[in-house]
């Protein structure tokens, strides 16, 4: 599938406040994953 | 991904996975793949919202692109673990860079449809490149 065209920045920019909690419970910033090097994020389906 | 993590490790990405189920799920999940890159729990599907990540439907199982995807995931050695939270939800893959960049956006427009490991090794490299 060819990526999808969105303006620069929006969705990277609009994930990256938002803070989840990892799978021991610490809470991570989305956009700390990318802040120093670039992130490949993937939103799974389900867990498996 | 996990089969992929050095690849896109070596291109000089980081990677993180979303899922919406809770944390003794996450954790059950890193302890059966053995994946080691973080794994973040979105149980109120916040970040899904975000995203805009689409559902599929009943139909979406019946489509031909489906069963070609079962076939490879199968023959690949993966097998279904749990339905999860939603079994309707679709996954996506991004590649974000610092300065919040969109380097990368693919959503799964049905249940076997995820971005090819090679177009997120390029959004990498691209990234290094044009630095």
């Amino acid at each position: 599938m060819t990526p999808m065209p969105r303006s620069p920045g929006s969705l990277s920019a609009a994930l990256a406040p938002l803070v989840l909690p990892d799978a021991g419970g610490e809470p991570v910033r989305l956009g700390s994953l990318w802040e120093e090097r670039p992130a490949v994020v993937v939103f799974l389906r389900h867990y498996g | 991904m996990r089969a992929h993590e050095q690849e896109v490790t070596g291109a000089g990405a980081a990677i993180a996975a979303v899922g919406l189920g809770d944390r003794a799920y996450a954790s059950r999940f890193r302890e059966e793949t053995g994946i080691d890159f973080p794994l973040l729990v979105d149980e109120e599907r916040r970040a899904y919202r975000v995203a805009g990540l689409k559902s599929g439907s009943l139909l979406h199982l019946l489509r031909r692109d489906n069963a070609r995807a079962r076939k490879r995931a199968s023959a690949a050695g993966h097998r279904q673990r749990r339905l999860g939270r939603d079994p309707f939800q679709l996954g996506a893959s991004f590649v974000f860079g610092p300065g919040d960049r969109d380097l990368y956006v693919h959503l799964s427009e049905t249940f076997g449809d995820n971005a090819p490991v090679g177009e997120l090794v390029a959004a990498v490299a691209g990234y290094g490149d044009g630095r």
